[in-house]
């Protein structure tokens, strides 16, 4: 199991997956907006979506966990 | 041959021919190191022997041993064991890199775990130290060692050691200082890295700590092993304290080579310059894919960094620490060149304490070496907020703007997309002396964001308004009109605003024209960095 962190204060911009979802390394899974940037969230590594922790529009802290992959 | 020949010119038992006998027993014993069963662990656990670390690090013949025939030595008393410790455990001397002189202070894992002893440090390390500063040629340290050798530092004799560190300092940017970390090194040895210019890191193999597992145990309590505390997985990554991980000894003594490379032998010479074919005023294609004109998205500014200095010439430091600022060497034009660049696809390319610190020690290390600055701009400013005053940003960041300004030596700026705030002054903005500064088209130069600016000047108005949402968004658009590279022309605040494919002739030119640059400031010991 790999919690996928925020690495800085922003919020949610876009959920781009779903829990169930197969992802690859590298995929984008949500992008956060902070410092007028959109910043893309992407998979450390390949596996499967178990949680989306997060919802467009909420404010995160550096180093909540936002997607939980399996 | 006849009998009565051959007879004639047997070997006389003479005292020279015994003499020179017992030197190159001597020597093949100690070029041995500890022995066939030493070195069959050394290379189990996935090492190379400290000779051949050193025959890889200089060119071939090249190296000059000095201190072969040392061992160790009864220290106040106690045993020696002069057989078994050969060189005293530390190969030292010197070879050539590429040509340039280099010295070496390689431990030997196999004699004594690498301990550092009272022959091996007071008169053989010492040495090197001594003389690389005399002749002003970088040193190599080759770590692989247990720390100080217990059995002849335990006891308040310690009183009288620990000058290598202060050595080190003296030697900072006079010459360069390399640590390769190719194993354990543990304790206050560790401070070798801790002082040195860079520090490349095995995997698996190598860590760092001040105090060892053992040591921890006892003094804390805390259960953890060498690698979990001190392995490239922590320094390369979490402190900083490394810079590049690499696979194997042979990926880091290249690393080492290369790294010297950018770099002239010491501080009272310029960087060798390099034959790389890569025509000065190439036009640079592909920017248009590379870089998004909507300044919200993300890109790998690495790709910029390939695409404009010479090819095969990126060589990047610390680049799984604070990614969020890119710092490395380039060529360009064959010049050695250090190249500062935020990277939007971390953190947004925001500024942070880490990056700021990254940055600083970077540029620190050019300025001292003669080594021209290039800062590719693209900054959304410093994080702000509570986690980032807590952390003491203010202090970090300020090391940046210290680092920037100290700089003499060339420096070019160009501002590719955004230059908000003290972003913009820490990427050496027009107030830190750049020697040319340069916008693309759609580069957004301003204090802040438009948005941020009209709910500080315009708050009050855009609340007295009827129709507040269009009031804002009316008010942002006036601001963001003012937001554009020709103004900061217009007013000559910037040198031109220049077309992309243009950024490497302009750079190479910008660094050409600060050949002769000479600064002249006022008399003082030191400043004093906000550290």
């Amino acid at each position: 199991m790999t919690e996928v962190k925020a690495e800085l204060v922003g919020s949610v911009w876009k959920v781009k997956t779903q829990v169930g979802a197969q992802v690859a390394e590298e995929d984008e899974l949500l992008i956060l907006e902070s410092m007028k940037m959109e910043i893309p969230v992407t998979a450390p590594r390949a596996g499967t979506v178990k949680e989306v922790r997060v919802k467009e529009g909420e404010v995160v802290k550096e180093g909540q966990v936002l997607v939980v992959l399996e | 041959m006849t009998f009565w020949s051959a007879n004639r010119i047997r070997p006389v038992e003479n005292e020279y021919g015994k003499l020179v006998g017992e030197l190159h027993a001597r020597r093949k014993k100690n070029l041995a190191m500890g022995g066939a069963e030493k070195i069959d662990k050394q290379h189990q656990r996935g090492k190379l022997t400290v000779r051949e670390r050193i025959g890889l690090l200089f060119d071939q013949g090249t190296f000059v041993e000095l201190g072969l025939l040392a061992h160790q030595q009864p220290v106040r008393g106690g045993e020696s064991d002069p057989d078994g410790t050969p060189a005293d455990g530390v190969v030292t001397g010197h070879g050539d890199v590429d040509g340039r002189q280099v010295w070496v202070i390689a431990y030997d894992f196999t004699v004594m775990a690498g301990s550092m002893g009272a022959v091996g440090e007071q008169f053989k390390a010492a040495r090197v130290r001594e003389l690389a500063l005399c002749y002003r040629k970088p040193i190599v340290w080759l770590l692989d060692s247990a720390g100080a050798r217990i059995q002849e530092a335990a006891g308040s004799t310690f009183a009288g050691s620990g000058w290598l560190f202060a050595d080190q300092v003296v030697m900072s940017g006079v010459i360069p200082q390399v640590a390769a970390m190719l194993g354990p090194c543990a304790a206050g040895t560790a401070y070798i890295p801790g002082l040195a210019d860079f520090v490349p890191m095995v995997k698996e193999t190598s860590s760092m700590a001040l105090g060892g597992a053992r040591l921890v145990k006892a003094a804390t309590g805390e259960d953890v092993t060498d690698h979990e505390m001190g392995g490239s997985q922590v320094h390369c990554y979490e402190s900083g304290v490394g810079d590049n991980e690499v696979a194997d000894d042979v990926e880091c003594i290249a690393m080492v080579r290369r790294f010297l490379s950018y770099l002239p032998s010491s501080n009272t010479e310029q960087p060798p310059l390099v034959v790389t074919g890569d025509p000065p005023d190439r036009l640079v294609d592909g920017l248009d894919k590379i870089v998004p004109v909507n300044p919200r998205s993300a890109y790998d500014v690495r790709k910029v960094v390939k695409a404009v200095f010479d090819q095969e010439s990126w060589f990047e430091l610390k680049p799984t620490w604070a990614k969020n600022i890119v710092v490395g060497f380039a060529r360009a034009g064959g010049q050695s060149v250090g190249v500062v660049a935020n990277q939007p696809m971390q953190k947004g390319g925001a500024l942070d304490s880490d990056a700021a610190d990254k940055a600083a020690r970077f540029i620190r290390m050019c300025d001292a070496f003669n080594i021209p600055l290039v800062y590719l701009m693209d900054v959304p400013g410093f994080m702000v907020g509570s986690q980032v005053e807590k952390e003491g940003i203010i202090r970090h960041g300020a090391k940046m703007l210290y680092a920037t300004s100290e700089a003499t030596v060339p420096k070019v700026t160009v501002i590719m997309r955004k230059a908000y705030g003290a972003g913009y002054y820490v990427m050496n903005g027009k107030g830190y002396q750049p020697d040319t500064i340069v916008a693309w088209p759609f580069a957004e130069i301003s204090v802040m964001g438009p948005e941020g600016a009209v709910n500080i000047i315009f708050n009050k108005q855009v609340e007295a308004a009827e129709d507040p949402t269009a009031t804002r968004a009316q008010l942002i658009e006036t601001i963001r009109a003012q937001i554009t590279p020709y103004l900061a022309a217009g007013w000559a605040m910037i040198d031109d605003v220049i077309d992309p494919v243009e950024t490497r002739r302009v750079i190479i030119k910008g660094i050409e024209q600060a050949r002769d640059k000479k600064i002249d400031r006022p008399w003082r010991k030191h400043g004093n960095i906000p550290v």
